[in-house]
This record gives C-alpha cells, structure tokens and sequence, in this order.
C-alpha cells in the first residue's frame, strides 16, 4: 500500500522524464564490511532442518569480482530457550551448513559468527506465515491492464500484526524481485497480491509457458524495518526517492560496534510455489 | 545545545535594548511640527487604471520623499511652502506638478506608460528595478514581470519562479523539482503569497511550470532577509505576488497560444466605472494530443484568477481576489491523481485620514490532493486549509517617520491523510489520520525612520504567538522519547507508547510565543553609493515532511507541537550598493550569515506516508547558511540584463538530542540538499529594432549534494548497494543555456489588435543535466550501473501572444 503511494509518485515522474541514460560515476569506497546472509527459512510442511548460512566481504560498489567468499569463520545458532545449538559447518565456499536444524515457531534464537579475531552475533524469532490460498492469472487486474500478472491470495490473521516477504523469480531470469507488505491497511482481509513485469529495455511482460516461483515468507517487525528499506533502495532511488540511508541489520559486533556485518539474521516459515502462464 | 541556548538567549537582550531605542525615537519624532502640512493620494496607471505600488513621490531639491504601497497610496508631509511634486515610477513619464503647501490636501495623479519608439529606448521598462540607495531594504529581489516577460522559457511558459532563480541566492534543485531555495533554505521555508493569500505549492507539473500566470500578476517581490515586521512564519523568504486589479478604463483582452498551454486574460472596468474586473485563464492541452495519439497516460492542468475591486468612496475600496489552480495526472486505469490550491481574499482597504491608510483583509487558502490507486481500489486523500484575518495600518507620521502595524490571526486546519476503499471488494482498509488543528496569531510594528539626511533605519518588531489546540489524542511515549536510539543495533527506533492523552477541541496541546526583532540600516556615502546592514529573526511554526531528494506535491504539512519545535532563523546581512556610469550600470553586493534552530531532519528509514506519528520518524537538529552575492545590472540601453554570482554553503547538524544516540551523521555538520558552492547566472535582453528583441540566460550550478553507494555485498541473489554518509556526494555541474526571439509584425499604434511570436529554445547545447542518478544492477548482466535521470534536453518551442 506504502509502495503504491511510492510507485505513483514515480509515474508522475516518469510521465515528463525524457531520457535516461546508463553513466559513468565515481564513488566513495568504504572498507570492506562481512556480510551475513544467515536465512533461516522453514518452509511449510517440510522439517526444516537443513539450514545454510553464507558469508562474503562487501566490495567496492563497481568492482566486478565474483569470488567474495568467507571461509574459516565459525557459525553457531543457538535455541534461547533450551539451549540447544546448532554448528553450521564451513563448506569452504562461503557456505555454512547443518541438517539437524529444529524450527520452533515464535522461539527466539542466537546466532554467533567468529571470523578474523571477531565475534559477531544476532538474535531473531521466528514467525510463521499463513497459506496461500488460491493462484491464478489474469490481464485486467495489474498496473498494466493488457500484461498478463500472476495473483496470489492469502488470508491476514486479524489478531496480529503481520509483515510479509515476497520474492518472485521468473525461471531463466538472473535476478529475484521481492516485495513486501505490512497488514497495517489490510489487516484481517482476504489479500490478493499480482506480479507483473514490464515491458521494457530489460525486461519483458510474462507470455503463456513462463514459470514463475513465488515465495511468502513471514517475518518479523524488525526485519520488515530492515528489508523494506532494503528493497527500496535496491530499486534505484529515483528524483522522488526517499534518500538512501546506510543500512544497518541485526548482525552486530558487541567489543567494535562500529564493525558491524551487513545482512540479517532471520528466521521465517515460507510457502513456495510455482506457477506456469496458459 | 550549547550553540542552541546562547543564540535563544542573546536576542532577550537585545530585544530589551530595542525596545528602549524604539521609545526614544519614537517620542524624538513623533512631533509633527505645526506648520507643516500633507498631501495624500493615490498614483495611477493613465490606461488601465492599475493602482502602481512602488512609485516614488518627491519633492524637488528636498530630502522629502515617499514610495506609494501596495494599493498605490501615498502621503508625504513637509513644512509650509512651494515645491514641486515629482512622481516617477519605471517606464513611466515623470510627472511634475508645482504645489502651494498652505493646507493638508488630497491628490491622486495618473501617470503615462512611456511608448517605447526605437530612438527613445533610453528610459527603460525597468527602474522599478533600479536600486534604491537610500531606502534600508536589502536582500530584496524585485522583478518586473515585463521583465520576466522578456527571458526565454522552457516550452514558452512565462514563469516568475523560474525567472527569480536567476538572481543570487536563489536556487533550485533543478527540473522537475517543485518550489525554490533562497540563501540555502528548504523549500517549506519560503511563505509565497498571492494577493496575502498562503501558496502551499508553487508548481504544476512536478516543477515545470509555476502556478502563477504571468498576465494576472501585476508585481512581485522577493524578500531573502531583512523581512519586514509585516512578514512572518516562514524562516527563510517572503515571496509577495500581487495580481493586477484589472483595467478601470477599457475592455481589454490578452493572451497566448503555445506548445504546452495556451492562456486568456480579460479586464475592463465594472460598476459604472466604480470598479473593475480581471480574470484570467490558463489550461495545458498536450495531453488530449497524447489521447488522440492512443497514449493512455495523461498530465494536465489549468488555473483561474480572478480579480474584483468596488470604489464605495475615495477612502474606501473593496477588492475581492482568488486563485483555482489544480495538476491532474491520470494513469490508463491503475493511478489517477490530482492536487491544487485555492484561495480566496476580500479586502477593504480604508483611509481614515490624509496620513493613516489602512486594509483588512479576510484570507482563505487551501491545498489539497487526491491520490486513486484504481488497482487497489481505493483513494487516499489530504489538505491543508486555513483562514486568515489580517488588519495593517500605515501611519505616515511626518517626513522622517512612518510607521506600519497591524495583528493577524491565522487558523490552520490539516488534514494529513485519509484511505477511503472505493470499492466493496477493496481489500484495503478504510483509515483516517489525525487532523491537526492550531492558531498562529502575531502583531507587529515597523518604523521607517530618516535618522539624518544620510542615515535611514527601518526597525520593527513582531511577536508571534502559536497555539496547537486539541480535538485529538496526543501519544505519550517512555521518558518522552518519541524516537530512541537502540544502541545494541545502531539504529534510530519509535518510541515506546504508554499511553494516550485527550485533548479536547479548543484546548491547547502546546504553545510557544517569539518576539522576532527586525532592523536595517542604509547609509549613503555619496551620490551613487550606500552600505546598508540588517539582522531579522523569524520564527516558522509548519512544517513540510518530505525524506524525499525532492519535494513532492504529495508531501503533507505539519503544525509544531509537543515533539516538533517552531523554526527559528536569525540572519544577519551586510551590502554595498552602487550606481555607476550614469545609473546606467547597478552593483549590488551582499554577505549574510544565518541560522536557522530546530531544523528537522528524518532518522535512517524513516516512513512518513499514512504515519499518525511523525515524531517518531524524526531528530530536531540545526541548520546554518553563509554567502556572498553578487549583482551587476545594466538598466538602460539596447541591452539590459544582469549577471549573478553567488558563493555560498549551506549545511546542518542533527544530532540525537532526546532521542540519544550519535545522531544522523554522527553527529557532525553535512550539506544540505540546497547547498550550492557556485550559482552564476547570466540573463541578457536586446531590443534590436521595432520589430525584433531577443534574450539569452546562461546558467551555471555547482551540483546538488547526493547521498551515493560506497560499496555492494551479496544478498539474497542480489547485489546490495551501502550507501555513504547522508549528501556527502554531488550530481555533476548544472549548467545550461537558452536564447529567445521575439517578432512583433505590424506594430501600429492606431491598430487595437497587437500580437507577438516568441520563439525560444531552451537548454540550446543540449546539455543532460542529472535531476538524479540512479544506482541498480542491470537486469541481463547483474552487474551495478548508475543510471541518469535528465529531464529536458533541448526544447524548441512557439508561442504567440496578443493583446486587445
């Protein structure tokens, strides 16, 4: 809803913007951050107990170097309640794993990351999400009403806040665009969600025979606050943006605050699915 | 905080001495010798009636001089004797008439427009402009709409905003940005008035075009300091615009056809030549051109004003006058949007004796939008509204004293958002914001004051007054900390609610009161130069909330409270005026000094849409701007213009205050969004012969201050971009230049009809200037690119204007 307050301000621009055009810009380079990307997903109807978590370093914003990888750290995630851990093994790739994860919905949990003589750590809840309940396409319901859209309904849980985590991936497109949502306006309603793609330079509208997977993670507030931003910067910040701002997530450095990791700790119950265009 | 309570404290004092000079002086002059006497009137244009604001009224071989107001009044007080009157105003003929000063007598004079003919254009169309030495205003910008008239346009829309751009100290952020920025101030600092009604918003189509038609205003004035005590609420500027009253003489008719939009404007004398009327029409019609071309997306707009005034008797006048302007964007079937202002004043304008004019006036304004989210089945909308009663008085006390003062009282009511569902299977909840509700009450005097024959002081002082009354609930938050630093993550955070206070309707929630001292100084060193000094303090008690790298028209306002705190600036300014060669050439140099107290600025993510608590999104920080400018105009001649340089740095500092924490930047001074190092432009206007004129602006900026990324990292399939410290990059330079041509065929002064083409390109290199740069991966190859957003490059365009 606050997105589509943005995205009109955006069609008003670019109803009288005349050109755009890719540019080269120099930049400021920060010293290079850990980044955590520790997405602890548990999706529906399966145990949940393999579990990976990546780290890298951030780089330079126009360096093109693809193997950021971290390798040697140590990576624990612990119960708050009980106390059980769970040692995410090093892959020697960036990856962490475990496969004796144990979701609990609404249980707290710790992470702790030791790398270079750091230790940085994360504490996040878990929170479930509703079901999708029907799937289907259309042509007249999305922004463009001749572009084919995929739509997606859910149920809001009336008693409770909720925040919600979209991500669609069209197969064979290199990016995932996500989306996200806080029931403030719509809590307690039936929701229906579309997602559709443009027809322009990059992209292209959605013909009969494109599969999209579609993914709806619940999250917490806190990480709403983080993603929400995230998205929206990660979209390019327009001449009516909202400024950008340096982003902070959960994953702090308790003795060097100042050398906190990019990326979120996060624990959600996710539905998938998969939707092919007729 | 230190800063901060030295600067509150040292004004008591200095209003305590002011108070103290202001008695002395006022009981030193206010002795009005017993033979002298007055002459009063009125000052007229011989054509079409139009009262003239601005002119000078003199008598020959003396210090004794007045300027007429607004409504074309003046009185002039001197001792017994034989003098001439002189009355001169620009472009018009000098009138001289011999008086027998004997008795106080009444008398109203209508001057002659000047008919330019090739081998006159000695006098030019713009003394108005001229400096005046020996007046104390300063840091004024005044513009003759002829003037304005003359500039080349984007897509040959007349546009006043545009036009004082060009002078120094003023800027914007470029196309497609709405409002403008005087002496590195926000946009929401600057009060425009329309005939004493609030403008919320000065621009249509995002920036491209002002809200005021060219052929409806008569004159305007930029006040960037040195406010005058009248003047109140907005921190940084004073941006007053007067709209014609329409002929008194004649039926007559003008307008233009152009590319974009195409105007009309009709005025003639009403009631038996008691009064007389104007209204004026403007619309764009591009986009029924896009329709008929099969584009589903349109963007319009059109304005109204309108014009009345009724002469009861020679000491008695009403005017009536009001603005209808509106911008509508529709969006095929998914977004539909339009927003506006509206204002309406009736004012009466009584002169109770040869030196006492007064006028009250009764304002209404509003501006409003309307946002449809079709997709989505729902409206949202939101105004601001407000009422204004005005009484001001000017008491022409003798020749070396007058005196200006009145109070008004401005009800606000806001109305920051409401969703309505459109639809009963809308999935969007139906929600109301708060409205806010608050009274801003002031009163002021003002002394204009000969202190010698070279030494002229203006000093005033206004006392404001700001109630926010109640008829909602106020959230209470732990430890009255509406926004809290959460020091494990790093991050700014809302505050804990613990409750909830109501108020009820009429109650005050808060209040706050500032005196607002005002003086200046001119003194003349000799026949063509003068050094004049100021210092003004003006409290602002609204808001425009906009996290935003523009302000958009969909920003909402929002009254000081509890949480948000009255604006306060104190500006200090010192100049150097000169005419040299024969008045020909004006030199106009400048220096100020401002700061500006409880400047807000927006914590990191901060979300001000649909938000019934503002406070928790923002920091009370300060902000502070220095500059030095410079002006150098031709006025007379073949070619007139000027060039303008202004050197300049604005910037704030918001730190966590209450909330904790090291506040935005940690803490430290950064740019604001309107600092500019570097403003120069140059403006130019020849008249070639009867038939052909041309003008050229050329325009340079130092690039706006941006926040750019200063690293990527990996995440969820994407390449995340870290932004660095709030506006510590730039845009590229802003720079561009326009020519026009302007082709009067037939110019035949028995000929009733008279029409013109004007022919202009603007930005003439084609040059694309950034209005932003966007940072994103490209979606083929993932790699991260910045992407330049320009909105004009070259625009050729026509438009031909009559006059019947």
């Amino acid at each position: 809803m606050k997105t589509l307050f943005k995205t009109a301000i955006l069609f008003l621009t670019l109803s009288i913007i005349s050109c755009e055009d890719v540019i080269d810009v120099d930049v400021q380079t920060a010293p290079s951050r850990l980044t955590v990307e520790a997405s602890l997903d548990w999706e529906k109807g399966t145990a949940g107990n393999e579990q990976t978590i990546k780290l890298s370093m951030s780089t330079a914003y126009f360096d093109t170097t693809t193997n950021t990888a971290v390798t040697g750290a140590s990576v624990r995630v612990t119960n708050d309640s009980n106390g059980s851990e769970f040692i995410f093994v090093d892959q020697g790739n960036g990856e962490y794993s475990t496969s004796s994860f144990v979701p609990v919905i609404d249980q707290s949990y710790t992470l702790e990351i030791q790398y270079d003589g750091e230790t940085y750590s994360a504490s996040e809840t878990m929170m479930s999400v509703t079901d999708i309940t029907e799937i289907n396409q259309s042509r007249e319901d999305g922004f463009d009403d001749e572009a084919l859209e995929v739509n997606i309904f859910f149920t809001d849980p009336e008693e409770e806040d909720n925040y919600y985590l979209f991500r669609f991936q069209e197969q064979g497109d290199l990016l995932p665009d996500f989306e996200d949502l806080d029931d403030e306006f719509v809590n307690g309603n039936e929701i229906p969600w579309y997602y559709e793609k443009d027809d322009d330079d990059d992209t292209e509208e959605f013909v009969p025979g494109d599969i999209i997977d579609i993914a709806l993670y619940g999250i917490s507030e806190d990480y709403y606050n983080y993603i929400r931003i995230l998205i929206e910067q990660s979209g390019g910040v327009d001449l009516f943006g909202t400024i950008p701002v340096a982003l902070k997530g959960n994953c702090i450095n308790p003795t060097n605050p100042d050398n906190y990791a990019h990326g979120y700790f996060r624990l959600t119950q996710v539905v998938r699915a998969s939707y092919e265009f007729e | 905080m230190l800063i901060n309570s030295k600067s509150r404290n040292h004004p008591k004092k200095s209003i305590k001495i002011f108070f103290t000079l202001l008695g002395i002086l006022m009981v030193n002059t206010i002795v009005v010798g017993q033979d002298s006497y007055t002459l009063n009137g009125k000052i007229t244009d011989k054509d079409n009636g139009e009262t003239l604001f601005g002119a000078s009224v003199f008598l020959k071989d003396t210090n004794i001089g007045v300027v007429t107001n607004e409504y074309g009044f003046y009185s002039i007080t001197a001792p017994k004797g034989n003098y001439v009157l002189v009355i001169s105003y620009m472009g018009y003929l000098d009138i001289n008439q011999e008086v027998q000063l004997d008795k106080n007598q009444k008398l109203d004079f209508e001057a002659e427009e000047y008919t330019t003919r090739l081998d006159e254009i000695v006098v030019t169309a713009e003394q108005s402009e001229r400096i005046s030495l020996k007046k104390p205003e300063m840091s004024i910008a005044k513009l003759n709409i002829k003037t304005v008239k003359q500039m080349p346009v984007v897509l040959g829309e007349v546009d006043i905003i545009k036009s004082i751009q060009l002078l120094p100290g003023v800027t914007n952020n470029g196309e497609g940005s709405s409002g403008f920025n005087v002496r590195g101030g926000a946009v929401d600092q600057n009060l425009v008035l329309l005939d004493e009604a609030i403008i919320y918003n000065t621009s249509h189509l995002l920036g491209f075009f002002s809200v005021f038609n060219a052929d409806a205003i008569k004159d305007m004035k930029l006040y960037k300091g040195g406010i005058p005590a009248r003047f109140g609420g907005r921190a940084s500027s004073v941006l007053d615009i007067r709209q014609k009253d329409g002929n008194s003489k004649n039926f007559s008719l003008t307008g233009g056809i152009g590319a974009i939009s195409s105007r009309l404007a009709a005025e003639g004398p009403m009631f038996k030549d008691k009064g007389s009327f104007l209204v004026a029409g403007r619309g764009s019609y591009a986009h029924l051109l896009l329709k008929a071309a099969g584009e589903k997306n349109s963007a319009y707009f059109y304005d109204l004003n309108l014009k009345t005034n009724y002469n009861l008797n020679e000491n008695n006048r009403l005017f009536l006058s009001g603005y209808f302007g509106r911008d509508a964007f529709d969006f095929g079937d998914s977004f539909n949007s339009s927003y506006g202002n509206l204002s309406g004043n009736l004012r009466w304008n009584h002169i109770f004796n040869d030196r006492l004019f007064s006028n009250l006036s009764l304002i209404y304004s509003k501006y409003d939008y309307d946002l449809g989210i079709e997709i989505e089945e729902f409206e949202w909308i939101s105004s601001i509204n407000n009422y204004n009663l005005k009484y001001d008085l000017a008491y022409y006390v003798n020749d070396k004293f007058k005196l200006d003062f009145g109070a008004s009282g401005i009800y606000y009511d806001f109305d920051p958002g409401q969703v309505r569902p459109t639809s009963e299977t809308s999935a969007i909840n139906p929600l109301s914001l708060d409205r806010k509700k608050a009274l801003e009450s002031a009163a002021y005097i003002d002394a204009e004051h000969k202190l010698t024959d070279k030494l002229t002081a203006q000093y005033g002082l206004r006392y404001s007054v700001f109630n926010r009354l109640g008829g909602q609930a106020m959230v209470d938050y732990a430890n009255d900390q509406p926004v809290v630093y959460n020091s494990t993550l790093g991050i700014y955070q809302r505050g804990t609610e613990i409750g909830e206070t109501d108020f009820k309707k009429g109650e005050t929630i808060k209040s706050y009161g500032n005196l607002e001292p005002r003086v200046s100084l001119a003194y003349q060193l000799n026949d063509f130069s003068s050094v004049k000094a100021g210092y003004s303090r003006v409290a602002q008690y609204i808001h425009l909330l906009s996290n935003t790298t523009s302000v958009t028209p969909l920003d909402v306002w929002t009254p000081s409270g509890q949480f948000i705190e009255p604006q306060l600036s104190d500006q200090y300014a010192l100049g150097y005026f000169r005419n040299f060669l024969d008045k020909t050439y004006s030199l106009e140099v400048e220096a100020y000094y401002k700061t500006i107290s409880n400047r807000i600025d927006y914590i990191d993510g901060s979300d001000l849409i649909g938000n019934n608590t503002i406070e928790t999104e923002i920091l009370n920080g300060e902000s502070r701007a220095y500059g030095l400018e410079f002006l150098v105009r031709k006025t007379e001649g073949r070619l007139t213009g000027w060039l303008a340089y202004t050197l300049s740095k604005s910037e704030q500092r918001t730190p966590g205050g209450n909330a904790g924490g090291p506040g935005i930047n940690d803490g430290k001074w950064y740019n604001t969004p309107f600092d500019r190092t570097h403003d120069l432009s140059l403006t130019g206007a020849y008249q070639l012969n009867d038939k052909w004129s041309f003008g050229t602006n050329l325009v340079f900026q130092t690039g706006r201050p941006v926040t750019y990324p200063n690293g990527q990292y990996e995440y969820e399939g994407l390449s995340i971009a870290s932004y660095s410290d709030r506006n510590s990059d730039r845009l590229p330079a802003y720079h561009r230049l326009d020519v026009s041509a302007t082709y009067i065929p037939n110019k035949r002064p028995d000929k009733r009809w008279k029409g013109e083409w004007v022919f202009s390109i603007y930005n003439l290199y084609n040059r694309k200037n950034a209005a932003a740069i966007s940072f994103g991966q490209n979606v083929e190859t993932g790699a991260n690119q910045a992407t330049r957003v320009a909105i004009f490059g070259m625009v050729p365009s026509v438009t031909y204007n009559f006059k019947f």
